[in-house]
């Protein structure tokens, strides 16, 4: 603080004090004025409003006039290769299909099932009454745990055995008394009519379920695993189909306000890149799909 | 992404899996290829992990019919083995003509290679502390294989692509001078600024 005796000497004219008290730097004097005009230069009313910038609408697409595509096969063939020594149940194909859309509307989202299974080892408890003609048509279907207070009592002691969660409607109420949505809650399992797990029809939904998958769309594209890597060109074909076949469907039932298209459809992998698909099965330089079908 | 960019991109790693050390077409009695080696590199696993990483992608990409497995275990110890598998020649038909040499069997659970089908040929090459070019050319003579020549097309995209990559680390250079000084001054100004700072609240 050897800077005080100045300053002190510096103030005396304006502030006369007269006692000695350590001067702090806001009590400094300002010799810069500021009156409250209200009008700084360079402010709103400068601004031109036909030059505001526009938000656009819709999300970018561009044109892909100068992408490579390539037939399935030949995608195949590529991301084979890059998922060489992959183990081939853990390595998955997906597609992601981009939309001509705006940003805001309604979403595409549903659920399919596919020829071939992509996940076949989804775990499914049904709630409904045991040894019932429900039980056993769930339990046909594919469903691992069925049963009421059972369950309950497993899921409350922290047993969670299953993957997936359905209720029967009647089971509906028994659901609710259990007081299990804080445990099945937080990890998306307790069932609810919203999401189409408390139905009345428990084979079909259990039937969906096994080889189903959901989908739904984000920031204008939809993505989906559609394989195995171990698939052939075949089995890979009638998936793609399948599940392009449906979201059409779903983009046609939208209301017509809204008009959504198909603009791009990319093969991709876990571990390889995206091939931008044409729509060929095969190219005219493909090779033969048997070739194709070893891991 | 910008298509334009995205397309580049992409056909450079394409043209990477399809010309390159390993871009062999193996002769047709080469059924099945197997590696058998560690997760880690420790104690001699490094070249059997790169030979799957830079090299077994060409090979698929070029014999997509040849079925090519990799097994890694947990036992570091463990071999490091690369096991062929030929078909039985045609004219030969007693399945024991030649007793195939015991791949090295590891302890996972995983079917060990050549279990069932014991008239198959079976070479096995040690991958063990060696380098992945070594294995990668005893391979090459074990099988026979006929390296892949790129196509006039090919080569010259390769060479687009090694020009795109030279022009993109001269700009790199030039850029990183660029901000080296451009932060420099920076510096410089904040250090003056500062010691304005300071004798202001001096005042």
């Amino acid at each position: 603080m050897a800077s005080k005796a100045p300053l002190s000497h510096l103030c005396a004219s304006i502030r006369r004090p007269t006692t000695q008290l350590p001067l702090l730097p806001f009590l400094a004097p300002s010799f810069t004025c500021r009156y409250a005009s209200g009008l700084s230069k360079g402010g709103r009313r400068d601004r031109d409003p036909s030059k505001k910038k526009k938000t656009r609408t819709e999300f970018i697409n561009l044109s892909l006039k100068n992408a490579i595509q390539f037939s399935l096969c030949d995608a195949m063939r590529y991301i084979r290769a890059f998922e060489v020594g992959r183990p081939p149940t853990s390595s998955k194909y997906d597609l992601a299909i981009r939309l001509r859309t705006v940003k805001n509307g309604p979403v595409v989202r549903n659920r399919l099932r596919l020829p071939h299974a992509v996940d076949s080892s989804v775990r499914i408890c049904v709630i409904c009454p045991p040894n019932s003609a429900i039980s056993k048509q769930a339990i046909n279907a594919g469903a691992s745990l069925v049963g009421e207070e059972v369950i309950f009592d497993a899921i409350k002691e922290g047993r969670i055995e299953f993957d997936r969660c359905i209720c029967h409607v009647d089971s509906a109420q028994k659901l609710n008394q259990a007081n299990l949505g804080r445990i099945l809650g937080p990890r998306g399992l307790m069932p609810s009519s919203k999401t189409a797990t408390i139905t009345k029809d428990v084979a079909g939904t259990v039937r969906n379920l096994v080889g189903g998958t959901e989908y739904r769309e984000r920031l204008g594209v939809i993505r989906c695993a559609v394989g195995q890597l171990g698939f052939t060109p075949e089995e890979m074909r009638s998936n793609v189909k399948a599940l392009i076949g449906n979201v059409k469907q779903d983009l046609a039932l939208l209301s017509e306000k809204v008009n959504k298209e198909i603009h791009e459809v990319v093969l991709s992998s876990t571990t390889a890149p995206g091939f931008s698909l044409n729509g060929d099965f095969r190219g005219p330089t493909s090779l033969p799909t048997r070739e194709l079908s070893v891991l | 992404m910008n298509v334009a960019q995205r397309t580049k991109k992409l056909k450079a790693k394409l043209l990477d899996i399809r010309i390159g050390p390993g871009a062999a077409i193996l002769p047709g009695d080469v059924k099945k290829i197997h590696l058998d080696f560690a997760r880690k590199i420790n104690d001699g696993h490094f070249g059997a992990r790169k030979v799957w990483r830079n090299y077994l992608p060409r090979l698929k990409y070029h014999n997509p019919a040849i079925s090519m497995t990799i097994n890694r275990t947990d036992d570091q110890e463990g071999p490091a083995t690369l096991t062929v598998h030929f078909a039985p020649p045609s004219n030969t038909t007693s399945p024991t003509a030649s007793p195939a040499p015991a791949p090295a069997s590891s302890t996972s659970l995983s079917t060990p290679p050549s279990s069932h089908n014991a008239s198959r040929r079976v070479e096995t090459i040690d991958m063990k502390h060696k380098q992945d070019s070594e294995i990668l050319s005893k391979l090459l003579e074990l099988t026979n294989a006929t390296p892949y020549e790129p196509s006039p097309d090919e080569l010259a995209e390769m060479r687009e692509v090694d020009d795109d990559k030279m022009r993109s680390d001269r700009d790199k250079k030039a850029q990183m001078r660029l901000n080296q000084i451009r932060r420099q001054e920076q510096a410089l100004l904040d250090q003056a600024r500062g010691a304005g700072k300071l004798e202001s609240a001096s005042l």
